[in-house]
């Protein structure tokens, strides 16, 4: 703006006019200094105020945001916010969908005057574009804002029609993501010109950089959850999701409760691969088992269109369940078993070899028995083990049967830990003869018997198989080992000095009490502790031991002879009586099973005790024989030239008092 | 009154009457005269200005008020063009006063007491415009409707429909568009 010079007195000489042009100079360029000040401070006021505007708008998005986990809410607050504050018509939300291929409006949506509006309101609340159609799909396609300054202009936006009949002259869209990916994009229009692009663009972008954020922390959440329900390795849900889905499953069974089943499944093998190759080709095995096992489901919900639904689930180290809901019929679960014994029977590359994992699978079914979820676990985890207990690959389906056996087996169980608590075992004692000339004592074996509490005396077979199924051998024959060995301690501690040889104990050893890593100690320890001699103690065992590790037997059966202690193979001929097994392993004695005295008079058995004895001979084995029960087959073993035995004919198994007072007679005589 | 509206006077009276008019109404006022376009200063000092330019000129205050904003309109668009440059019409121009020209003069001018136009089209298609303000510069409001009618080209009459001038509780003006 140029000011008019002012006008000079009419008697103003040429120095006033010099003067005044000076000043007018002077003036002008204060003048500018104070505009351009001014400028100056407009903009930067301007910017101040739009920025703590921008700031009160985004910390009310961001108080919002960080409050909430619904990304919705937070969307619904977020665009009415901005349209406010921009004094905008119209914000709309639209997801992307179809991984990017799509943006689906999600009727989530702020109308400033919704009467005027009604029109486009309807239109944009719900619909789906293709990426790269109308506004939202463009920004989809392009990855950043776009704007419309005059829809009028625009032919290719959809809406465009019912835009105008609203008065709408102008729209912006942008993108909202998480990270690299577009999550949401965010649309307003507006009845008036958007005029400051720069600062729109600033604030929606940090709008919805919080709003993004809500999304994250779902993902997070989600992420934190799957992780706490599914097994990291084979991403298979795990015991907790399967708990929480087995209950949700009987809770909306039919008042019949009929229609689910669970399997359990065990992984025959599994600890053999793990211990020999490792953990990673076990952690690989189970993987490769879990792709099968998906695939063999998949190919069982597609074989019949009523397959019901399957949760596979790892719920241990080489467990499995899967939970059926919805069966069509009473074998389905047989089906899908026998699908998923199929899968693994091609075997899996494990390092360089090929190795084969069989399942032992266990099922049970839902019924009006069943008060809770819970017990068909149990249920199947048990005929799970009966079939495990068949040989690898079976499958066994619970039945009530099965189920008062394992019921009593678990009594007796739960029985057997309070015998050992309450020391209910005691020792007999049957005495072991030279057989030939005086039948002199020689020693004992050791035999145990329940007094149980109610059912008085029990023999060892009706609890000993129990005992070895649930471990609980391992204690019961320390106490065996270490009773036998005080006891034989009191009787030579009885027997005058020089009166002979003193008779022995012979223990049983049972295979996993034997296979324990301080078995040896163990011994050790007892021989120490009771002050037998060790050449008086027997232990014997079966082929048993063997069979499960040649290699350790040898070991321990060497260090225990080192220290003396003397070894029996007990049950000689009944089990694979390998020749090799005597060859390798450091036994002293052999012990005839009594199957074979008891059938003498039979030739195949005399030959085959014959057969024994020279071998023992030729091995330099001592021979005792089990069983005699009477006058003829103890003849009938002499003179084969058996050297012991024991047995009804000889001496019934007695109790300490009675089976040591024998020793006295024999001296009295 | 913001010192923007003392500069944009300035200006204005300057163009049209010399620099010297200027000096002889601030002298004639009594007012020391220095503005600085964010100061503010008592609206009497404008009504002041304007008293003694009606006194001067012989013309009304309503008239000096109208040639006023009518002058200002220009000086306006060169100061911020922005405002301006997103319309294509004054109607777009007039109707965007509540939600875009006041805005950004609030955000220049802290504490800047803008009226508050109400709008709505009329049965004969006119635009009436209601203003309600302690300051009564509806004739400002006229004189800066025809400047915006010049900026863009467009004949607008202006009818007073009702004045608080005349004791009416609002001031309400038709705007009809010709040709």
């Amino acid at each position: 703006m140029k000011h008019e010079a002012f006008p000079l007195p009419l008697d103003a000489t040429p120095a006033d006019a010099q003067t005044v042009e000076k000043l007018r100079r002077l003036l002008e360029q204060e003048r500018r200094a104070r505009r351009d000040a001014e400028a100056i401070a407009e903009r930067g006021l301007r910017e101040l105020y739009e920025s703590q505007v921008r700031l009160a708008l985004l910390q009310r998005i961001t108080d919002f945001a960080n409050q909430s986990n619904d990304f919705g809410a937070v969307l619904d607050m977020a665009l009415k916010e901005i349209c406010v504050h921009m004094g905008w018509d119209f914000a709309n939300a639209i997801r992307v969908a179809e991984g990017g291929r799509e943006a689906v409006a999600c009727n989530t949506w702020y109308a400033a005057d919704p009467k005027r509006l009604f029109p486009f309101v309807e239109v944009s609340r719900e619909f789906t574009v293709p990426r790269g159609e109308g506004l939202p799909g463009r920004v989809l396609r392009d990855d950043h804002p776009h704007w419309i300054d005059d829809i009028a202009d625009e032919a290719w936006f959809h809406r465009r029609r019912e835009a105008l009949q609203a008065k709408l002259l102008s729209a912006c869209a942008f993108p909202i993501s998480v990270g690299e990916e577009m999550v949401a994009i965010i649309e307003f229009f507006s009845s008036k010109p958007m005029v400051d692009k720069d600062n729109i663009l600033l604030t929606i972008t940090q709008a919805g950089t919080q709003v993004g954020r809500v999304i994250e922390r779902e993902r997070a959440r989600a992420a934190l959850l799957h992780d706490a329900l599914h097994d990291a390795m084979t991403g298979l849900p795990n015991r907790v999701l399967l708990d929480e889905r087995c209950r949700a499953a009987f809770q909306h069974l039919p008042a019949d409760r009929t229609g689910l089943a669970i399997m359990v499944i065990d992984l025959d093998g599994f600890k053999a691969i793990n211990d020999k190759y490792g953990h990673h080709a076990g952690d690989a095995l189970l993987v490769d088992v879990t792709g099968r096992f998906e695939a063999a489901i998949v190919a069982f919900q597609q074989s019949s269109g009523r397959a019901g639904h399957a949760t596979l689930a790892r719920v241990g180290g080489d467990e499995f369940v899967v939970l059926l809901d919805g069966l069509p019929d009473p074998e389905a679960a047989e089906r899908l078993a026998a699908l998923l014994h199929d899968v693994l029977r091609a075997p899996t590359q494990v390092d360089n070899d090929l190795v084969n994992a069989g399942a032992s699978i266990g099922i049970a079914y839902s019924g009006p028995v069943y008060d809770d979820v819970e017990q068909i676990r149990r249920d199947a985890d048990l005929a799970m083990y009966e079939a495990k207990g068949e040989g690898s690959g079976r499958t066994v389906t619970f039945t009530d049967a099965l189920g008062t056996e394992a019921r009593n087996r678990m009594a007796l169980e739960r029985e057997l830990r309070e015998a050992i608590r309450d020391k209910q075992f005691v020792l007999f004692y049957q005495p072991i003869f030279a057989l030939g000339g005086d039948r002199r004592l020689m020693g004992y074996e050791a035999l145990i018997r329940w007094q149980h509490p109610t059912r008085g005396l029990i023999d060892p077979g009706a609890f000993l198989p129990a005992a070895e199924e649930s471990g609980l051998i391992v204690f019961i024959g320390d106490w065996v080992l270490r009773q036998a060995c005080t006891a034989l301690a009191r009787l030579h501690a009885r027997m005058p000095k020089g009166s002979g040889e003193p008779p022995f104990i012979s223990i049983n050893i049972a295979p996993q009490q034997f296979l324990q890593p301080s078995f040896a100690q163990q011994i050790q320890r007892v021989l120490a502790e009771t002050g037998v001699p060790p050449d008086c103690v027997r232990l014997e065992v079966t082929e048993g031991v063997a069979i499960i590790d040649a290699d350790r037997t040898r070991q321990v059966l060497e260090e225990i002879r080192d220290w003396g202690v003397r070894t029996s193979l007990d049950d000689f001929g009944t089990g694979y009586s390998s020749l090799s097994y005597l060859q390798n392993l450091p036994f002293d004695t052999l012990k005839i099973d009594r199957s074979f005295v008891a059938s003498i008079d039979d030739p195949k058995s005399r030959n085959i005790v014959r057969a024994i004895l020279d071998l023992a001979g030729s091995l330099n084995l001592s021979v005792v024989a089990e069983g005699i029960e009477s006058q003829d087959q103890g003849r009938t073993l002499i003179e084969m030239g058996c050297e012991y035995g024991q047995g009804f004919h000889l001496g019934v198994p007695l109790d300490e008092k009675a089976a040591f007072a024998l020793v006295d007679e024999r001296r009295a005589a | 009154m913001k010192g923007v509206i003392f500069n944009l006077l300035e200006d204005a009276v300057s163009a049209e009457h010399g620099a010297e008019a200027w000096a002889d109404l601030l002298d004639l006022a009594a007012l020391d005269g220095s503005y600085f376009s964010l100061g503010s200063y008592p609206d009497a000092e404008l009504l002041a200005i304007v008293d003694h330019a009606s006194i001067m000129l012989a013309a009304p205050p309503a008239q000096i008020l109208r040639w006023f904003g009518q002058r200002a309109i220009p000086l306006l668009a060169e100061r911020f063009p922005p405002l301006f440059g997103h319309h294509k019409s004054a109607r777009s121009f007039i109707l965007s006063v509540n939600d875009m020209i006041h805005p950004e003069v609030r955000k220049l001018y802290a504490g800047a007491a803008c009226p508050r136009f109400h709008f709505h089209d009329t049965d004969d298609g006119r635009l009436a415009m209601a203003y309600q303000s302690r300051r009564q510069l509806c004739h400002l409001a006229h004189g800066f409707i025809d400047g915006a009618a010049a900026h863009y080209g467009e004949a607008i009459t202006v009818d007073h429909l009702a004045c608080t001038h005349h004791g009416d509780p609002v001031c309400r003006l038709a705007l009809g568009w010709h040709g």
